[in-house]
């Protein structure tokens, strides 16, 4: 694995259009058998990211979490996804970055991590794999505050109707369906819902913000962000989450704004909360999710591995009762990675490889 | 939770209930459509003045609230009592917590004078649904208070671009949770559902408060209790020709979305109310002094709250759990009370707190009981109706149970001797409960 220093956190809007550039590139290339069928062996690194004051309130505000001087970590997630998406926007990225969908996303923070703490950021792509659907693969951020590792994000995302040569078609899972509890809660969401995310965190794909753009990507109506509706559950969760936990999220169905969801969060045994949000009338999940302690074994502590290693399978320990998998026939996008804007900003990029630095911190079992 | 059996606090004297008064509750947009909050407290208060000649009275202290209060009237109570002919050194507070805040009223003023800080004291509470304070959205409150702070041209019109055409719209108050987004009747159809109350059942009750309200004003029994404001002379929720029939035929208006049957109508549910109530408070030596006639002592109270936010309760279950500690506490059962007066929120409120109580589960897993908690005799219970029929502004609610039973308690010493208790219990919002025990005095 190669590790990139880049000077800062990339402008998404460079990175939608380089990688909308791409995914044409890929679809040509494709075609002559010459695409990529690896993931790209790098992976980049942003050091002192630190959140606004302004910006942590704006997040906070906007998913209902209390306003603490710790970064929720939702917001963490965002300030690393330029850096995931960065990776999926090189031309040796084997999946095409447009049209992509979130299929879950998991995770582990080790302690509260305090807004004028200063983060390094680093993203790479691992565990490409078939899906029913199409490819998967998921983009591992970390954020380490001098070496220690206290925040690793998964995100999963699908690749539909695109299958690497060397794949076997996944068969599907067995799963039970979804039924709804008596719901603890709601959300009324207004039309503007996916412009409000959008401007906390960057996040512009165009399918979360008007009809129109959503209907050019084959959506009825605008969508919520999956990790707006992800935020929402887990600040509903509340305190009682702790400062260490493991956040596992599936998404299933979009929520199609303006909507009314029901959301049910509540106390699972053994610690934390299942948490699930639906569709009030269908009855159709749209996010399944729960938040646990961190698995009573400490992780092993191997400083020979490099972080690129660590596991990327939900936590083990304590199961989500409501679960149901990645891999669920016709998932559709919590959101995806599109949209075409500015210049490429990524070219200011150093070029310099060094070797990852060895990390103390392991992945869970 | 495990439930000792304390001995009862030793209270070095008693506070008594002296009386009451306050003015018929109406409908929302009636009577009082253009009465404040002050108005009405004030105008409930000046009753309660005439009543027991208090006028240039200096009163130990008064305390009063209101659920929905414009931030303006952060001194409400103190300003009824400037606009009231009590003396206008008599201090006052306001109370806050939810539709407990009549009953709050009373048992931190009771507490007063049974510590001795007090001997004299006014409880009360008001709330106006009509009149409710409506205010900007969060979004332009902030842009504006920015706009506020801005020094330069730049900032003052980065602070107002931020204002959208739909951040102006008015903002009107809501039943709703801020935490689950859930109004309070969409909580009680959950806990409806959970528990199983019927439909028939819940129409019953809803009968039995109109009923029992109208057999009271009837009787003449809110005489000395109710003074006519505005052109209200009785309680304008009272429906003297309802029936099961009428009752029946109304469409539900909660729970619609849920998988169990919908059975929350606007007949088995309160309406929203304009109103206020006063309660007169004071030490046997006050009593004596001003020829006042005791009705009732408060003896003890318990507040109580649940996470309902996690799905642990239903929202309005909080009594379900501090009465047995109240009554543990005092060393009672609920044979032991000749009155129980539970706040009809919602018909199926008080049904499922019965069902909690009787359930030899929830008693023995919830409860840390043996068994069941026990059952209440529904000829005990709201016996002059409650606020299914009388309505229920919020914070007024606690003072008009509380004198309406503590007259009924004195009437019931007078009539059989002994010393007649009543359980007082009162939901509110966020999953709070207040819950009290009177006895005659």
């Amino acid at each position: 694995m190669t590790l990139v220093d880049l000077p800062a956190v990339p402008g998404l809007g460079g990175l939608y259009a380089r990688g909308a550039a791409s995914t044409g590139r890929l679809a040509l290339a494709r075609r002559t058998g010459s695409a990529p069928v690896e993931l790209p062996a790098t992976a980049y690194r942003v050091r002192g990211v630190r959140a606004s004051l302004d910006h942590l309130a704006a997040y906070q505000r906007l998913v209902g979490e209390e306003a603490s001087d710790t970064l929720p970590p939702g917001l963490v997630h965002v300030l690393g996804f330029p850096l995931a998406i960065a990776l999926m926007a090189r031309t040796d990225f084997p999946l095409p970055m447009l049209g992509m969908v979130h299929l879950a996303n998991l995770v582990e923070q080790r302690r509260a991590i305090g807004y004028d703490e200063t983060l390094d950021v680093t993203a790479s792509a691992d565990r490409l794999r078939p899906h029913r659907t199409g490819t998967q693969v998921d983009l591992v951020v970390e954020a380490a505050v001098d070496d220690e590792v206290v925040w690793r994000g998964v995100s999963t995302y699908l690749a539909k109707g695109v299958h690497l040569p060397s794949d076997e078609r996944a068969s599907d899972d067995e799963r039970a369906p979804f039924e709804p509890p008596l719901p603890t809660g709601q959300w009324q969401l207004a039309a503007d819902t996916g412009r409000r995310y959008a401007a906390v965190s960057g996040d512009r794909n165009p399918i979360h913000l008007s009809p129109l753009t959503a209907k050019a990507f084959g959506f009825p109506r605008t969508i919520a962000h999956g990790m707006y509706t992800a935020a929402r559950l887990l600040a509903d969760a509340g305190r009682g989450r702790g400062d260490a936990f493991v956040w596992s999220v599936d998404f299933v169905k979009p929520v199609l704004l303006p909507a009314t969801v029901a959301t049910s969060v509540r106390h699972r045994p053994g610690g934390g909360f299942d948490l699930a949000a639906w569709h009030p009338r269908s009855g159709k999940p749209h996010a399944l999710a729960s938040v646990a302690p961190p698995p009573l074994t400490p992780p092993n502590r191997r400083p020979d591995r490099p972080s690129a290693a660590w596991s990327t399978a939900p936590p083990p320990a304590t199961p989500p009762l409501l679960r149901l998998s990645a891999t669920r026939p016709g998932a559709t996008p919590g959101s995806s990675t599109i949209q075409p804007r500015s210049r490429s900003t990524i070219r200011r990029a150093g070029r310099p490889t060094i070797q990852p630095r060895p990390r103390r911190c392991s992945g869970y079992p | 939770m495990a439930l000792k059996n304390t001995a009862t606090p030793s209270a070095p004297r008693r506070a008594l209930v002296l009386g009451g008064n306050r003015i018929p509750f109406a409908r929302s947009g009636g009577a009082y459509a253009h009465a404040s909050n002050q108005d009405m407290l004030t105008a409930a208060l000046e009753g309660l003045v005439a009543r027991y000649g208090l006028q240039g009275e200096r009163i130990g202290e008064v305390a009063a609230g209101a659920v929905l209060k414009h931030s303006r009237d952060f001194n409400l109570t103190r300003e009824a009592v400037l606009g009231s002919s009590l003396d206008a050194t008599t201090p006052a507070y306001d109370v806050q917590q939810a539709c407990a805040t009549g009953l709050e009223t009373l048992v931190g003023l009771s507490n007063k004078i049974r510590l001795g800080q007090l001997e004299s004291a006014i409880a009360g509470g008001v709330d106006s649904t009509s009149d409710a304070p409506i205010v900007v959205t969060d979004r332009l409150r902030r842009a504006l208070l920015d706009l506020s702070r801005a020094r330069t041209a730049g900032q003052k019109l980065a602070a107002l671009g931020r204002i959208r055409p739909k951040d102006l719209a008015p903002v009107a108050p809501s039943t709703g949770e801020p935490r689950t987004h859930l109004s309070m009747g969409e909580h009680q159809a959950l806990t409806t559902a959970q528990w199983g109350i019927t439909r028939e059942a819940q129409d019953e009750l809803a009968l039995a408060s109109h009923q029992r309200l109208a057999a009271a004003w009837d009787a003449g029994f809110f005489d000395d209790l109710v003074t006519p404001y505005r052109g209200q002379t009785v309680d304008g929720n009272l429906r003297r020709d309802t029936s099961l029939e009428k009752l029946a035929g109304l469409k539900p208006t909660f729970g619609t979305r849920l998988d169990a049957p919908a059975t929350m109508t606007a007949g088995n549910s309160t309406p929203l109310t304009d109103g206020a109530s006063t309660v007169l408070l004071g030490s046997e030596e006050w009593a004596a002094t001003r020829g006042l006639t005791p009705l009732a002592a408060v003896v003890d109270a318990e507040a109580g709250a649940v996470d309902f936010v996690h799905g642990e309760d239903g929202l309005l279950m909080a009594p379900v759990f501090a009465v047995p500690r109240l009554l543990a506490r005092n060393g009672l059962t609920l044979a032991d009370l000749e009155y129980v007066e539970i706040h009809e929120a919602f018909a199926s409120t008080v049904l499922a707190t019965l069902a909690a109580w009787e359930s030899d589960e929830f008693g023995r897993t919830r409860l840390g009981l043996d068994g069941a908690f026990g059952t209440v005799d529904r000829a005990r219970l709201n016996v002059h109706g409650s606020s299914l029929a009388a309505g229920h502004p919020f914070a007024a609610t606690g003072g008009r149970i509380v004198a309406t039973i503590a007259k009924e308690l004195h009437l019931r010493k007078q009539r059989d001797g002994g010393t007649p208790r009543a359980l007082v219990s009162i939901c509110a919002a966020g999953g709070l409960g207040l819950t009290a025990i009177l006895e005659a005095a």
